[in-house]
């Protein structure tokens, strides 16, 4: 960072050189709540505050907008307070809603020192962090002084970079090169492609010829006898019947010429889009598998859902029948405007003069439509939700007798439905009328036009206004098209765009280049100083550190969102770790391929997932190729195996949504019978037991212990009876592991543990009176 | 001060065994609403610049202060709370009409601290691209321009007019009234609402 020279100068006016200065971060609000800079920089001896004076700014970069400069001529002088750090006990960042406060405890006294917003939230960690190495004389990397990290912003506008290891930014990239990359989705089928090109150039031709036979050659050569005709035709003189007979014959050719191109057509784009279609989203589903569970967690699955489905349907149908149209129909409208041109210049003037207002009424009308219908759909999908609510919750809602108040709250959400029903009724009326009678005048203006010049006889003839008519009638289709394409290009675009985003993403959590790749763990884990939160600057564990040796038991105990799970999460590399580190068999978690590190660790969790397929395939998930034999055995371990036998189909039976539900009870026990086929080193349970009675409890208790000899587990649980033969145990409060030892010297300390383990048992008994 | 405090009123966690009256009268104090008023509680401001209270027989030398409906009735029922990360509930002023003008002045300032929301006057501009939303307004502030995800929590309506945004570094700006901004600026949020 770099400090204003005003700030540098008046620092060594005091006594302070710019190159001691180790870190500065900024502050941006003042005691008023106010934009205005603070620089709070340390060096080896000093805390450094310095206020600017609040002036008005002319643009307050927040979320995003990482840099920070002062622009030197409008500072003016700071206030500058010096602290030697003997007298700075300690600095703490008081977390507001979403600011935070630097509150330093200096002279004994706790002190506001400034506040800012959360986007400097980081830097002002670090602050306290590299006090703290300062006071412990550790020494300073170049990692402690890295605020960047994360957050690169493009050079060219300043935006940060959406995604931040490939460093584009989307503002200054080429828009053409997403059209390009879909284009080369298409490639494999050029053949069938140019086959399509022709067909609809095919198509545009006959459009061009059938007004042409219908009306010129119809009325004015073959009806209205036009020897000339005939003699270009080589037929005898008069015999307008044969002429008539060839017209009617080369008529109904040109028709199914049309229709067995359009066939033809249909068929071809049907099979490119669906290929193009199918491909696109395996590609997507694909790389979602690959992306880190965080990605899912960020996200609504039903967004991800339209993502898969929708998103590929809308581009390939806009590369199949959007681009394509778009030049045949800017070649018919060339074509036959022309063509009107050369036959009769005047009639062609009436006849375009009124498209520019046709063009122009969708054009404009068109996106206040589609605006009504976007508010109709989230209306609905609205009342469709809380009909969605009431139906699932309809035990609560009976047994609150609420049934009246959700009536209410079903009428208010109907009515809103109904008056986007309306209103899109209304506006369609309006577009409609609106479009239609333009193009009704436009028909009777080259209707009106056509009837004058040939009352005025003119060389206009009864044929020739028929084949304009029909011009005309079909123009308007390619006006309404283009007045659409724009639209349709952005939306296709950007549903390219999120499908590319999902195939290029990085995994927050990768594969080394080179992992190690051991064909079996021991099972050691180790933590060190483990410090993680999902979101940034909410740490929800903080410097965690312990050692469990291969084949011992541990056993977590802590209140509910102390981190437990989330400590779980990091062992199997769910997520990464924001500082310190996790290491199995004395090597870093980071440094394991995937299969090897996921193979050798089995999570029995409080969530269990049962997938759709037979029991047998559920248990046997983790390793498909389990025999039969291999099968019932882990069931009986996980005394699954008894209510399996009573199911009629046995392990035959087919689990999923549709079919046969499980109790919470049974699904746990299918997961535990998962994890005791999957055979790992190292075998997490979260909760394993919490949904099964204290019979069933005990019965997998036994199994489990079964389960654990020359395992690794790491234990949670509420009960803390489940601990009972854990070698040792932690408590963790608040992200801090508080107490950790074994059963007997926690019970010794007589801290939480002791307490906890006091009133369970105590709870235990009472309802053993009653 | 610290020690003082311990001693008149011991944390459970450091007993040397295991009280059950102790842990009884516990329970029922997290159970029961205690109500501080002007009578029976005083707030001041520190030399550090943060808020005390004394109330009863106990002092405190910097307490939290947390509305319990921060957007519905941010004067009536606020939560004072201990200073460390726990954050124990002390009492709740049920009124900030209850205390005394200046008292009233110190809560208020502190809830300002806390809850720091800028307000959205105007919408010059919100370009979507790439899953991320990039904000250009003016706030009460000033000329304001934030980042946002697409989708998600970004914006969540608090009400049929009230409108909340959180950027992706955690900060929070408030649409206080939907319908007080243009037609040409509501459009510009069709994409959220």
């Amino acid at each position: 960072m770099k400090l204003p020279s005003g700030l540098v100068k008046c620092l060594e006016r005091q006594g302070v050189e710019e190159k001691g200065i180790i870190f500065a971060a900024m502050g941006d609000l003042d005691e008023e709540f106010r934009f205005a800079d603070t620089v709070v920089a340390l060096t080896n001896k000093k805390l450094i505050i310095a206020k600017y004076p609040y002036r008005e700014k002319k643009e307050i970069h927040l979320g995003g907008y990482n840099s920070w400069s002062l622009e030197e001529k409008e500072t003016g002088e700071p206030a500058v307070l010096l602290y030697d750090l003997e007298r700075v006990e300690q600095l703490e960042v008081l977390r507001q809603v979403s600011t935070g406060v630097l509150m330093g405890k200096i002279d004994g006294t706790e002190r506001y020192l400034c506040q800012f917003s959360n986007t400097k939230m980081e830097a002002f960690m670090r602050l306290n962090r590299l006090l703290e190495k300062i006071k412990k004389k550790e020494e300073i990397t170049g990692e402690d002084l890295d605020v960047k990290r994360g957050k690169e912003c493009c050079p060219k506008c300043g935006m940060i970079y959406p995604d931040q290891e490939r460093k584009v930014c989307p503002k200054c990239m080429d828009k053409k090169s997403i059209l390009l990359r879909v284009v080369g989705y298409f490639k494999p089928y050029k053949l069938k492609l140019f086959v399509m090109v022709c067909c609809y150039i095919a198509t545009a031709g006959l459009n061009l010829v059938w007004p042409y036979l219908s009306g010129t050659v119809l009325y004015d050569k073959v009806l209205a006898g036009n020897e000339e005709f005939l003699a270009m035709l080589h037929l005898p003189a008069g015999r307008f019947a044969v002429a008539l007979a060839a017209l009617v014959v080369v008529m109904v050719l040109t028709k199914i010429l049309m229709q067995a191109v359009g066939i033809l057509q249909g068929v071809l784009t049907a099979q490119i889009a669906s290929e193009v279609i199918a491909k696109l989203k395996s590609q997507v589903f694909e790389s979602m598998g690959r992306l880190s569970i965080s990605f899912f967690t960020k996200r609504q699955t039903g967004g991800l859902m339209t993502r898969v489905s929708d998103d590929a349907d809308e581009v390939s149908s806009f590369f199949i029948d959007g681009i394509p149209y778009f030049f045949i129909n800017v070649g018919t409208i060339l074509a036959t405007c022309t063509i009107m041109f050369l036959l009769n210049p005047l009639l062609a003037l009436g006849s375009v003069v009124l498209m520019p207002i046709l063009f122009f009424i969708s054009y404009r009308m068109l996106p206040r439509l589609w605006h009504y219908f976007g508010k109709r759909h989230r209306a609905n999908r609205k009342l469709n939700g809380q009909m969605n609510e009431n139906f699932t919750g309809a035990r609560v809602v009976k047994a609150f007798g609420q049934e009246e108040q959700e009536m209410t709250r079903f009428t208010r959400n109907n009515t809103r439905v109904r008056d986007a029903e309306l209103d899109v009724a209304r506006f369609d009326c309006q577009f409609s009328t609106l479009y239609y009678l333009v193009e009704d005048l436009l028909t009777f203006l080259v209707w009106a036009v056509g009837s004058a010049l040939i009352i005025c006889g003119t060389n206009m003839e009864l044929g020739l206004l028929i084949t304009f008519s029909g011009y005309v009638g079909q123009l308007k289709w390619p006006l309404e098209f283009m007045s659409r394409i724009f639209r349709w290009y952005t939306n296709a675009m950007n549903s390219a765009q999120r499908m590319f985003e999902i195939i290029d993403a990085v995994p927050e959590v990768k594969e080394v280049p080179e992992p190690v790749r051991p064909e079996r763990l021991k099972g050691d884990i180790e933590l060190k100083h483990v410090t993680f939160g999902y979101e940034p600057n909410k740490p929800i564990l903080k410097d965690v550190s312990f050692r469990v040796k291969a084949g011992e038991v541990l056993g977590i105990v802590g209140r509910s969102g102390a981190g437990k799970s989330t400590l779980v999460n990091l062992i199997s590399r769910l997520y990464d770790t924001n500082e310190g580190e996790v290491l199995v068999d004395g090597v870093n978690v980071r440094q394991y391929g995937f299969r090897e590190l996921r193979k050798n660790v089995a999570m029995v969790s409080q969530e269990t997932y049962i997938f759709a397929g037979t029991v047998a395939e559920n248990i046997a998930y983790a390793r498909p190729d389990a025999s039969r034999e291999e099968i019932v055995r882990a069931a009986i371990q996980a005394s699954a195996h008894d209510f399996i036998c009573k199911m009629p189909q046995g392990y035959d039976t087919i689990l999923g949504p549709a079919n046969r539900a499980l109790s919470g009870g049974e699904k746990q026990r299918i997961s535990i019978a998962r994890a005791i086929l999957a055979d790992p080193k190292i075998l997490i349970l979260d909760e394993a037991t919490s949904a099964v009675d204290t019979e069933t409890e005990l019965a997998i208790q036994k199994s489990l212990e079964q389960l654990e000899k020359g395992r690794t587990v790491l234990s949670i649980a509420h009960r803390l009876s489940t601990l009972r033969n854990a070698t040792h145990l932690i408590v963790l409060d608040d992200g801090r592991v508080t107490e950790a030892g074994t059963h007997a010297e926690l019970m010794e300390k007589k801290g939480t543990f002791y307490k906890l383990s006091q009133l369970q048992t105590k709870a235990l008994a009472m309802r053993g009176v009653e | 001060m610290e020690d003082n405090r311990e001693q008149e009123m011991p944390d459970l966690l450091d007993l040397q065994e295991f009280d059950e009256e102790a842990l009884k009268k516990e329970s029922e104090e997290v159970l029961q609403m205690r109500f501080l008023t002007g009578e029976n509680a005083l707030f001041s401001r520190t030399e550090g610049g943060f808020l005390a209270l004394k109330t009863g027989d106990r002092e405190y030398e910097r307490v939290g202060v947390y509305l319990t409906f921060p957007l519905t009735q941010p004067e009536e029922f606020i939560s004072i709370r201990e200073a460390d990360e726990k954050a124990k509930e002390i009492g709740i002023i049920r009124d900030l009409k209850d205390l005394k003008k200046e008292e009233q002045e110190m809560i208020r300032e502190q809830v300002r601290l806390r809850y720091f929301m800028p307000v959205i006057r105007k919408v010059l501009d919100v370009k979507d691209e790439y899953g991320y939303a990039y904000w250009h307004v003016v706030t009460d502030y000033g000329n304001c321009r934030f980042t946002t995800h697409m989708g998600g929590d970004a914006v969540i309506s608090l009400s049929d007019v009230r409108y909340q945004i959180t950027d992706i570094d955690g900060n929070r700006y408030e649409i206080p009234d939907l319908y007080a901004l243009s037609v040409l600026e509501r459009k510009k949020l069709d994409l959220f609402i």
